[in-house]
């Protein structure tokens, strides 16, 4: 998993499947989060399970609460669109719209 | 001899289920019309031969919410099962978990569903008792693929295979991958970590633990595709999964606005979810089955409901760990 701050921006890429496996990196991120616009981007995330989407809304939580941050979502596929909006991911963070109009990922 | 009943609210009601109901043997139906009293007393005069009753979502529980209380005093010994329009949303879960309402068809207007038959079938099974088996929404002949864990590191190869056995091309088969990797992956880490139990209830493994079977453990993945359904089913040999927690996890991850992060019963939820029908049966202290399917073509979206079908036994023995349990 990529980080990548800019100037005006925090910005994390992650990869893989996202699961039990993935607590500690998103334990620490919130901590790493410097702007008050955070992106994080899904396009080489695979399979998100149930336990991955705990520590997202944890993580997404900590950010907005502690850092005041606003959280956009890229690079989503369909599948991970579909969990989101299920789990209420959507409530913390936002999907990028596309310059076409449409949420990336739309499900 | 009426072994099943059907209470409609209206006549447009009756109309609505008329084609997904045919051919049900036995089936007495009742229109209630606001009479509830006269439809009740219909019901006592077969009570003793009634194996179940249907209740229309448009009579229960919204409209009639004391209505499943009120069936189970005139047949306690009847299973009650909800039928909802697919067309219609899905009726509120909780007041389902308060009256231990177990079993929801979601089916009809013709063409919604690919599946034919459905509803003959689900009360062909309450009736009968039987409980739900993964070739049965499958093509006759397809081969059923079973997998006896030994451990938690095989857990990507399980999903390996499955992934593999889906190797057709285009979106509509990435997407069914996608959805069995999901579905796999959450079966196999309920029966690895959420099933496993102490003496005191309490979990013995945390989630994502890396462990190997316990002696005497079994938990076996299957699955089988025909080209079109993909079937799922994991055993697991705890039958620790009570049926009331199941309804309540459905229930409370539905609720709008959940965002909890420590919200339990999320993976029984997206399970639920993503497949098209939803079965647990429960042998409590012996074992638990989890399973379902889904479609390769499926039309169905999130928003669309779902059905589910949570069985449980009679508790024949105590589950003890560890104990001398024959599998």
């Amino acid at each position: 998993m990529n980080t990548q701050p800019t100037e005006s921006f925090d910005y994390f890429a992650l990869e893989g499947t996202i699961d039990a496996q993935s607590e500690s990196y998103f334990r620490d991120l919130p901590a790493k989060v410097r702007f008050g616009l955070v992106r994080f981007d899904f396009a080489r995330a695979g399979r998100i399970n149930s336990m991955g989407i705990a520590l997202l809304l944890r993580c997404f939580k900590d950010i907005r609460d502690k850092k005041k941050a606003e959280i956009r979502l890229e690079g989503l596929t369909p599948m991970h669109s579909m969990l989101f909006k299920m789990t209420g991911v959507f409530l913390l963070a936002s999907p990028v719209v596309s310059e076409a109009g449409g949420k990336e990922g739309t499900a | 001899m009426q072994t099943v009943a059907v209470l409609y609210q209206d006549e447009n009601d009756r109309k609505l289920w008329e084609a997904p109901l045919k051919g049900i043997p036995g089936l007495l139906s009742i229109t209630v019309g606001g009479n509830l009293t006269a439809s009740l007393e219909a019901l006592r005069a077969i009570a003793s031969t009634l194996r179940v009753v249907i209740l229309s979502a448009r009579l229960y529980p919204e409209e009639n919410p004391e209505l499943a209380a009120r069936v189970r005093a005139v047949s306690s010994g009847s299973e009650l099962l909800l039928i909802s329009s697919s067309r219609e949303p899905s009726p509120p879960l909780l007041p389902l978990f308060a009256d231990n309402v177990r079993h929801l068809a979601i089916d009809g207007p013709e063409g919604d569903r690919p599946v034919t038959g459905y509803l003959p079938a689900v009360v062909s099974m309450l009736v009968d008792r039987i409980p739900w088996e993964i070739g049965s929404c499958l093509r006759a002949g397809t081969p059923i693929h079973s997998f006896p864990l030994g451990s938690s590191e095989e857990k990507e190869s399980l999903i390996g295979a499955l992934e593999a056995a889906l190797s057709g091309e285009g979106e509509e088969y990435e997407m069914l991958r996608q959805k069995g990797a999901l579905l796999a992956d959450e079966l196999l880490e309920n029966a690895l970590n959420g099933a496993p139990r102490g003496t005191d209830g309490s979990k013995l493994f945390k989630k994502g633990a890396k462990r190997t079977m316990l002696p005497q453990e079994r938990i076996v993945f299957s699955f089988g595709f025909d080209g079109e359904t993909l079937a799922l089913k994991l055993t697991d040999s705890w039958g620790t999964l009570e049926p009331e927690l199941v309804m309540e996890y459905l229930a409370r991850n539905q609720e709008e606005g959940t965002c909890a992060d420590d919200a339990g019963g999320r993976g029984l939820f997206i399970i639920w979810r993503f497949l098209e029908q939803f079965h647990v049966n429960i042998h409590p202290g012996q074992e638990t089955v989890v399973g379902g399917h889904l479609q390769l073509s499926s039309r169905l979206d999130l928003e669309t409901p779902r059905g589910f079908h949570i069985t449980a036994h009679q508790k024949e023995m105590q589950h003890e760990y560890p104990a001398n349990r024959k599998f």
